[in-house]
């Protein structure tokens, strides 16, 4: 019962979500009449606002896992530990969109599971916006989506016998998520570039002329940025992700003990 | 306690934050968006906290926002009647001819990233991080603790890491390519999770446990599932039935709200000396609210056509009411209220 109403929170708000981010795409399908204008003008804040909303009930969902000290102390130090590496990533500018943030949240959503995952993913975007100033209404676009990285981590098959499969199935994943993410967030702030372009929003035409329109956007203001932060995230995991796999797990059997209630890492 | 010059209340900056960025949202005329842009600075340079942060290349970030705008839309966008100059037409995407409008159009766009980026800028460099910790919904109680643990072991985890790459650069290690990070990340990994098992000890040993951490119960969560759906309904309806979606929408973040509300109840914590709720903060909070009544609600004594505006197909200036700029104005409040230098009646705040 529990479970499948969970089951039934992550399914709606990713369909939210996936409408949240896809609406420049299906809105151009329906007919706007003038006097809707004022409705296109305020899609972009109501996204936001919806997007938020969906962030909340998640979050209030998620919050179960957080069940003892150990769980709470443990994600507040791996959150920290991402925020340092993300200082660094501002102070000394890598290459392109690098960022070294996704791969400890998807080890940790692998490790710990997915509803940890989730939280790490979120709770990282949100402590580096509170310290280096970078709050603003695109954070629950990066919240959401790191979020997912997250916890569909934790979806991953268990393969911690047999390595070599096991990282290269990570390290896969770490790449696909590294392109996603770009994808995704870019879609954000995309509307607000409305107009007769190749490669603007344009409300009224069709939904292959927006896929299009959006592609030639894409290409030609991310792609390339991107590209660096898929390989960096794929690198950093190649380098890092089998013996973070292992401490994490050691202190996962750590965490555990005490823990007699089965559903407190159901998903793990 | 560093505070900045203004002595507000963080909930009350929240309030002219968000209604500031709405109105940056929605507005599409850049003269306005102009007058909350400078609204955004000039907050900034009377309340900003002199300590907060990173100082962002403000400037820099500008001309490069403003530069990258117009030339993509200029190249990219061919309509407009007035052609500087063409590009061979079999050049993809950026052939055809290139006009004033189209460049326009992709300035006022960078204008309002501007414009949206400043305020949050202005709000980050006048609140400080434990000020935004303790605006959680008591709903997310536990989770607010771990953001505290988080912020708390940042500078501890940095130093951390610090001393972690002296201790192997005297071993001669050097860190030249990727890998060369492994032996400084894993014991960082290491080391910090061995500090968690103390600091979980440490929480438990103050009985922490006794009051954290139940899973919700079904109610709220089937309560959960049915906000979702309203929303999720509402949000496709409103396309074709305005009002019908609408209402579902309101209905779904209503309940989504009490749930939250009902959820925070559970919740039993003290505060220790809490910042008391000044006039000044109910006046910020008010005069924040109003810019946004007036440009909503559709007045008769407004020009509300203004709020809209577009070059095309003929480039022409922006129009301008000069009673929605007034009222816009009101978002310079905070800083109106910091050169009356009169600090609020209160006994220092314990802060931080």
């Amino acid at each position: 019962m529990r479970r499948t109403l969970s089951g039934l929170i992550y399914l709606l708000s990713a369909l939210i979500g996936v409408a949240a981010f896809v609406y420049p795409f299906l809105l151009p399908r329906l007919p706007v009449a003038d006097g809707d204008a004022a409705y296109l003008a305020e899609a972009p804040l109501l996204t936001t606002v919806l997007l938020a909303l969906c962030l909340v009930a998640l979050l209030v969902e998620m919050q179960g896992e957080v069940v003892s000290a150990k769980v709470i102390a443990a994600l507040g130090v791996l959150v920290a530990l991402t925020s340092v590496l993300r200082f660094m990533e501002t102070a000394i500018p890598g290459p392109g969109g690098f960022s070294p943030i996704f791969a400890p949240i998807i080890l940790a959503g692998y490790v710990f599971g997915a509803r940890f995952g989730f939280l790490m993913g979120a709770l990282t975007l949100l402590v580096s916006a509170l310290l280096t100033g970078g709050l603003g209404p695109w954070l629950p676009y990066q919240m959401f989506v790191a979020a997912w990285v997250g916890f569909t981590a934790g979806w991953l098959p268990n393969l911690q016998h047999r390595p070599r499969l096991e990282l290269t199935l990570l390290v896969l994943f770490s790449v696909v998520w590294g392109m996603l993410f770009g994808v995704i967030t870019n879609l954000y702030f995309w509307p607000f570039f409305v107009g007769e372009s190749g490669m603007a929003w344009q409300p009224g035409a069709g939904v292959r002329t927006a896929l299009a329109h959006y592609t030639a956007f894409y290409g030609t203001t991310s792609f390339l940025w991107d590209v660096v932060r898929a390989a960096g995230n794929g690198a950093l995991m190649l380098v890092l992700g089998r013996p973070a796999i292992r401490a994490l797990a050691r202190f996962r059997d750590r965490f555990h003990f005490t823990v007699v209630t089965k559903e407190a890492y159901g998903e793990g | 306690m560093e505070k900045g010059n203004c002595h507000l209340d963080a909930r009350a900056w929240l309030v002219w934050v968000l209604a500031a960025a709405a109105l940056a949202m929605t507005i599409r005329n850049p003269l306005y968006t102009v007058i909350l842009l400078l609204i955004a600075r000039v907050v900034d340079v009377a309340c900003g906290r002199p300590d907060a942060g990173l100082d962002l290349p403000l400037g820099r970030i500008a001309v490069t926002v403003l530069f990258f705008a117009t030339l993509f839309n200029g190249l990219f966008v061919h309509s407009g009647r007035t052609v500087l100059f063409a590009l061979p037409a079999t050049w993809p995407l950026i052939g055809g001819p290139i006009t004033v409008e189209g460049m326009a159009y992709g300035l006022e766009t960078g204008l309002i990233l501007l414009a949206l980026l400043f305020l949050f800028v202005t709000f980050n460099r006048v609140v400080s991080p434990g000020e935004l910790v303790r605006l959680t919904p008591r709903a997310f109680h536990d989770l607010g603790v771990v953001v505290l643990i988080a912020i708390t072991y940042v500078p501890e985890t940095a130093r951390h890491l610090e001393r972690i790459r002296e201790a192997q650069a005297i071993r001669g290690h050097r860190l030249r390519g990727l890998r060369d990070w492994r032996p400084v990340i894993i014991p960082l990994l290491v080391g910090g999770l061995e500090r968690a098992m103390s600091v979980a000890e440490a929480m438990v040993a103050r009985g922490y446990g006794a009051t954290a951490g139940r899973e919700q119960s079904p109610r709220m969560l089937i309560g959960l599932v049915l906000g979702l759906l309203l929303l999720l309904a509402g949000w496709l309806l409103a396309f074709w039935y305005d009002l019908l979606g609408w209402s579902l929408l309101g209905s779904g973040g209503l309940l989504l709200g009490v749930l939250l509300w009902r959820n925070g109840r559970r919740v039993i914590h003290t505060r220790y000396r809490p910042r008391p709720w000044t006039r000044q903060d109910t006046l910020l909070s008010v005069a924040a609210l109003v810019p946004l009544l007036v440009v909503f609600v559709p007045w008769p004594f407004l020009a509300q056509d203004t709020l809209g505006y577009t070059p095309y197909p003929l480039i022409h200036l922006p129009p301008f009411d000069p009673v929605i700029g007034l009222v816009l104005l009101l978002f310079t409040l905070p800083a109106i209220l910091s050169t009356g230098a009169t600090r609020p009646n209160v006994e220092g705040p314990a802060y931080d």
